[in-house]
């Protein structure tokens, strides 16, 4: 749907090109975007022109008439002309009722986002949309990006932007390498004019499990590096020092009028503690306990922090805000600690392709202790001291040490013996029904991710069906009791899960054999990629292992008649090995699986598959059980 | 939410001034924290106090009435959910004149008090349908603290009101007063069967409904928790007027009537007609009316916004856009202009709320449907998946209020008038290969009624990603290694000139993991074949009764080809039957599957049906077995055993 064109498209990748659009319902016939810079008396005079038509092939779709245009405090859009034209009637009727609204958006508590909302009238297969507008952009780092592909197929794609001889100009382009974008420079008349255009790109539709569309889709950032004045050379964001030197100027608009009171909360809490780490293990858990995140989009003061006091006192901040008081207090208790900017994992740039604030979204805190860089970012209330959260990991964060000094550090990803399951089960037959006592153990990301599901996803259920819902062990009739949780808040030990399973239907009683499945947990089994229509790398949240041991309890009177063999797959990225071994009245099977990494790119998919295939394939192996005569 | 209502009718008169309540009302001014049992502080969070107070009054230069709204909530939360759920204010400015005061703050564990500053109240224009809003967020908050708020508002005079007391958390105590004074009024209360405590207050009659220890209305399946829940819907007119809720009716049909039964026919439509339906066609009604709701739904579009001209018909035919109420107006040019009956049906959507015919509110009057009486059919004007057919599910079964071409009007349920409308059949062929690790299904399935509208719905309007899970569930959900090897569907069309014409698919499909070994043996997961199925959960006690999506019914036949070389053994777990008779032993809903063997070939039929749309929550445990039973198929296996 049109309306939803930022937010949700922005997860969505992409298509190859083709020429034949004939299934689609609704296409853009032209997408260009101009921008005009000029500098006025030192100010800068920046105008986006925006043309877009689009034409109904259908008359499916006619919600594609829906055009909502966002703005915030740092552009406003003005000229909208628009109209519907309709070829075979040779008629033009025009928009003649625009609203400006505010949305609530999921998440964000307060915004200053809003939107221009109007209906293309009269339209039917064979319609088109026709939309002029301006947008007039008040801070010249704020070009933002432009994205040669949208949700449907585009005929005709044109990006340019024209300026004087006396600004400099930057741009970086990503993914364009297999398409045909012709770019050409010219220049007259003591101004120069860059120009993108591509022609007949297809739509971008989005994937389940998929890193965000910025990763695949071609586009290009444009900043302004610098002008000229009168001989004097101004940098805007030729490189990150400047994007530095900008950050750093609005951090330092935060006006703290009492610090003490947050300087004695640090103190108290980390007053027993002599180890610098347990100050800050301290301190950074009593942020992330007692401060609630709450995100606000407001113009500059969406990247300038509130002061530490006030959020103290009021008890809630979004990010910036939170790793400017951790700064505070660490730094208080005499922990070196520095506010970082960060972009999470679906702004795929680095800061030195691109020094400006598309990169970046997001704020946390980097001390320094033995050193030894610690990133803390407590809006993830549930990571423990020294994890990072799972939305940062391998990203660059731009620490600031003071007014002219910076260091770019990559956060670190944990590796998969650091989010670790390790499940322990015993199964005992009685009659039909077959009982696991089991206790899993979880670490590192795999505790917090069962935490906030938990915390934020069980809703009305009950904890059984929580955990029969989200765990899938045997079958759906599965019933839980004797459910116990511990260190569910304590941070530095091990979430232990432990319940009891009673699981009808499960073993299959045949004569004097009993069949039964050992693999109650079939982790991955609904894995497999779709080779046919795949088109993008899988994301992985993070990097696990998952360790079971599992022992079947044989019932007295029987013998074991049939054990599975022992099967493994290795790859450096992911793997399992399963194996049974019989003592006496037991059987135990151990079970470790593995995913090493943070994606699988498409080259890999065919391999994943095989050995999503084989651990299915040994999930299928039965024990049976014969009954002694 | 309130939102702004259609039928505005205007009665003015005066009242005597006496001084509001909400001027003395305040809260406490040394708050304590409240002690919770155990069974609280399991829950993320509780209300302690949920009390609005709305009081009509004179104003005091003029002779029009206003309303003085207070809202005083105290709630006890206990983590972070509790905290998420509770610390954002969202305060609707709908048809308020002012806000009188706006007070927050949190007290937490040890008694330590902190005010919201009310220089962070954000005021939010034109939010979505919403209108304007004043937020804030909760000051101090931590777990096992309580939140207050205490606002009150002053508005324009609404003869109409209404007010939820029950929530997703449970409160201890839900109030409502109701101070109306020498106003004529009344108030009716859903879903409690405790009553109004009539009083005085500052001199002004008043009603107050004090309710204790609400439950939290749970999010359960095969319910319609959101219109089940505790409310009050009230009425004030000043004391000369006593209007009737037959008055009120009566003026519903006198302001809308003229606008939907016609004399003349517009030009435009004419030509529109004239352009569809070939003047000498021979097309029933039925198939006339499919044509033009197709046209309508293919040619206009339904806008959400506040333009007044969306309901104005010429501005609706030269733009082709209207309201859901325009829209409404536009039908019935065309219908009148095609000679078919029709009325108009207004009510609301079942799982917001329960239409009641006895107590006029404008917000039961939300949805509107054309029916054709001759027909027995309604029109979904601005549900552009429907097609001249039954009602939309998420209205079948609430009542309604259907205007007639005289300006009269009459109360009814919505019902079906095929209560077989919605049916799955399906047949499967199932074969195994020669070392039996691949088995392929060849599949047939029939749907009709909603589930062929949505069926059609998703492949016409969703994006390409939702129709490929989509298609996953037509080729059989719960199979994890399934690989589609074929796969068409047909009859996809919205614009169907059959009624209830099935919508069609045809898939061949494999799978490795429905076949499990064991030695030399295999284990064929038959149950799996249909499809994944929930299990009813029910540890808690039921609070709603049972309604479902729609009345529905499956018919399976799946065939497998015993492999040579094979026995199948334990098979009698496939045969289950379960069902939910009426009072008088007619099958309400059951679930019943069997097989038998024919040449070396298993023969497993099922039926599951569930003929009404409404169940006795008295009879829940009976219900629950019907449901489960399809669960209890689901795990069901087949040993194939080799013949040594």
């Amino acid at each position: 749907m049109k309306n939803l064109t930022i937010s949700f498209w922005l997860l969505f990748p992409i298509v190859m090109l083709s020429q034949n659009f004939d299934n689609e319902d609704f296409i853009f016939l032209k997408r260009h975007n101009h921008f005009d810079i000029n500098l006025v008396d030192g100010e800068f005079n920046i105008i986006k022109s925006v043309t877009e038509q689009g034409k109904f092939l259908t008359s499916k779709k006619l919600y594609f008439a829906n055009e909502v245009l966002s703005f915030n405090s740092f552009s406003t859009i003005k000229d909208i002309k628009a109209f519907t034209y309709l070829p075979l009637e040779n008629k033009k009727i025009n928009v003649d009722y625009i609203e400006t609204k505010h949305t609530f958006e999921n998440g964000v508590f307060y915004s200053d986002q809003q939107t221009k909302n109007f209906t293309f009238p009269a339209v039917k297969a064979g319609a088109e949309t026709h939309l002029e507008y301006q947008e007039i952009i008040s801070d010249p780092r704020f070009l933002g990006l432009f994205q040669f592909g949208s949700f449907v197929p585009t005929l005709s794609t044109k990006l340019s932007i024209e300026f004087p001889d006396n600004i400099s100009i930057g741009y970086k382009t990503f993914h364009t390498k297999n398409f045909p974008i012709e770019f050409k420079k010219e220049h007259k008349l003591n101004r120069t004019v860059y120009t993108w255009t591509l022609n007949n790109i297809d739509g971008f539709q989005g994937e389940e499990q998929s890193e965000s569309l910025l990763y695949y889709l071609p586009h290009i950032i444009l900043h302004i590096k610098s002008y000229d004045k009168n001989g004097d050379i101004t940098s805007v964001l030729n490189d990150v020092k400047d994007l530095y030197k900008w950050y750093d100027s609005l951090v330092n608009n935060i006006t703290e009028n009492n610090l003490k009171k947050v300087h004695d909360i640090a103190e108290n809490i980390s007053n027993g503690y002599t180890d610098k780490h347990d100050k800050a293990e301290a301190i950074f858990n009593w942020v992330q306990d007692n401060i609630t995140y709450v995100a606000f989009e407001d113009g500059l003061g969406g990247f300038i922090p509130r002061s530490s006091s006030s959020v103290v006192e009021k008890r809630y901040g979004d990010c910036k805000d939170m790793a400017n008081l951790l700064y505070e207090m660490l730094n208080h208790v005499d922990i070196e600690s520095y506010r970082a900017w960060i972009g999470t994992r679906d702004r795929p740039y680095s800061y030195r392709e691109v020094p400006t604030p598309m990169v970046d979204n997001h704020m946390i805190t980097a001390a320094v202790i033995d050193n030894d860089t610690i990133f803390l970012d407590a809006t993830d209330s549930y990571v423990s001291y020294g994890l990072p959260s799972s939305f940062i990991q391998n990203k660059e964060a731009l620490i600031g040490i003071d007014n002219k000094n910076f260091n770019i550090r990559r956060i670190p990803v944990p590796k998969m013996k650091e989010n670790k399951t390790e499940t322990y089960s015993e199964i005992s037959i009685n009659s039909n029904l077959v009982h696991v006592n089991e206790t899993r153990s979880l670490i590192g990301f795999e505790k917090v991710s069962y935490i906030s599901d938990f915390t934020f996803n069980k809703n009305d259920k009950t904890r059984e069906e929580y955990l029969n819902t989200t765990l899938k062990l045997g079958n759906n009739k599965t019933m839980y009791s004797n459910i116990s949780e511990r260190n569910f808040d304590n941070k530095s030990s091990p979430l232990l899960l432990s319940y009891d399973l009673k699981i009808d239907n499960y073993l299959k009683k045949v004569a004097n054999k009993t069949y039964i499945n050992m693999n109650i947990d079939r982790t991955l089994s609904r894995s497999k990629i779709d080779l046919k229509n795949r088109k993008y790398s899988k994301k992985i949240d993070h990097k696990y292992e998952k360790a079971y041991t599992t022992r079947l309890i044989v019932p007295e009177g029987f013998k074991v008649s049939n054990i599975p063999e022992n099967l493994s797959y290795e790859h450096p990225k992911f793997g399992f090995d399963i194996s049974y071994v019989k003592n006496d009245d037991q059987i135990t099977q151990h079970k470790v699986i593995y995913i090493n990494a943070l994606r699988i790119d498409n080259n890999e998919f065919e391999i994943w598959n095989n050995f999503i295939k084989n651990i299915t394939r040994a999930y299928k192996k039965n024990i049976i059980l014969e009954q002694l005569k | 939410m309130n939102k702004p209502s259609i039928f505005i009718i205007l009665f003015f008169t005066i009242t005597n001034c006496l001084a509001q309540y909400h001027k003395t009302y305040n809260w406490n001014e040394s708050p304590v924290i409240h002690e919770l049992t155990m069974e609280e502080k399991n829950k993320a969070s509780v209300g302690i106090l949920k009390k609005h107070i709305v009081e009509y009054a004179e104003s005091l230069f003029g002779n029009q009435l206003k309303i003085y709204e207070t809202e005083h909530l105290i709630t006890h939360v206990n983590n972070d959910e509790g905290i998420a759920r509770h610390n954002t204010v969202y305060i609707p400015m709908y048809e308020v004149i002012r806000v009188l005061d706006i007070k927050a703050r949190t007290i937490n564990s040890e008694g330590k008090v902190v005010v919201l500053n009310k220089d962070n109240i954000k005021e939010v224009e034109n939010v979505e349908e919403y209108g304007d809003f004043k937020i804030f967020a909760i000051e101090g908050v931590e777990k096992n603290s309580e939140i207050e708020i205490l606002y009150t508002v002053e508005k324009e005079y609404d003869m109409h009101g209404q007010q939820q007391l029950q929530d997703e958390y449970p409160i201890r105590t839900a109030e409502f007063v109701f101070i109306t004074g020498e106003t004529t009024s009344r108030i009716k209360a859903y879903h409690t069967e405790i009553p109004f405590e009539s009083e005085v207050i500052n001199n002004k009659l008043s009603k107050r409904l004090v309710l204790e220890n609400i439950p939290a209305m749970l999010d359960e399946e095969y319910a319609t928790p959101n219109a089940n829940k505790v409310s009050v819907a009230y009425q004030c007119f000043p004391k000369e007027q006593n209007i009737t809720q037959g008055m009120f009716w009566d003026n519903v049909v006198t302001n809308i009537g003229p606008q939907f039964f016609h004399k003349d026919t517009l030009d435009i439509v004419k030509t529109d007609i004239k352009n569809s339906i070939a003047e000498t066609s021979n097309l029933s009604t039925f198939e006339k009316a499919t044509i033009i709701d197709d046209y309508i739904k293919t040619n206009f579009t339904v806008v959400k916004n506040n333009n007044a001209e969306l309901s104005n018909m010429d501005y609706i035919l030269k733009n082709k856009s209207a309201s859901a109420f325009g829209i409404l107006k536009t039908y019935s040019h065309y219908l009148y202009n095609l000679g078919i009956e029709y009325e108009i049906v207004i009510t609301a959507n079942r799982f917001l709320k329960k239409f009641d015919p006895e107590f006029f509110n404008p917000n039961q009057l939300q949805e509107f449907l054309i029916y054709l009486p001759n027909e027995e059919k309604y029109i979904s004007p601005d549900r552009i998946e429907y097609r001249v057919g039954e009602a939309p599910f998420n209205i079948l079964g609430n009542y309604g209020v259907y205007v007639v071409k005289n300006f009269d009007y009459y109360f009814s349920q919505i019902v079906q008038s095929d209560p077989n409308f919605s049916r799955i059949n399906r047949t499967v062929d199932i074969l195994f290969d020669t070392d039996l690790s691949i088995v392929t299904l060849t599949q047939s399935q029939e749907y009709t009624g909603h589930w062929s509208a949505t069926s059609r719905a998703v492949l016409n309007f969703y994006p390409e990603q939702s129709i490929k899970e989509y298609e996953d569930y037509l080729t059989g959900s719960g199979i994890e290694d399934k690989v589609i090897e074929s796969y068409e569907a047909s009859n996809t069309e919205l614009l169907q000139m059959e009624y209830n014409k099935p919508f069609i698919t045809n898939s061949v499909i494999t799978s490795e993991s429905l076949v499990e070994e064991a030695g030399d043996d295999f284990i064929f997961q038959i149950g799996k074949v249909i499809g994944t199925q929930s299990e009813l959960y029910q540890e808690t006690k039921r609070i709603n009764p049972i309604e479902m999506q729609y009345p529905n019914q499956y018919d399976y036949t799946i065939s497998i080809s015993i492999p040579p070389g094979f026995t199948a053994e334990g098979l009698t777990e496939l045969n289950i039957d379960k069902s939910y008779k009426s009072v008088k032993g007619n099958k309400l809903c059951k679930f019943e599957s069997n097989y038998r063997i024919e040449n070396q070939t298993i023969i497993i039929t099922i039926q599951e049906f569930y003929k009404s749309n409404e169940y006795d929550l008295n009879r829940y445990e009976e219900f629950r077995e019907v449901i489960n039973a399809a669960s209890d198929f689901n795990k069901t296996s087949i040993l194939l055993k080799k013949i040594l």
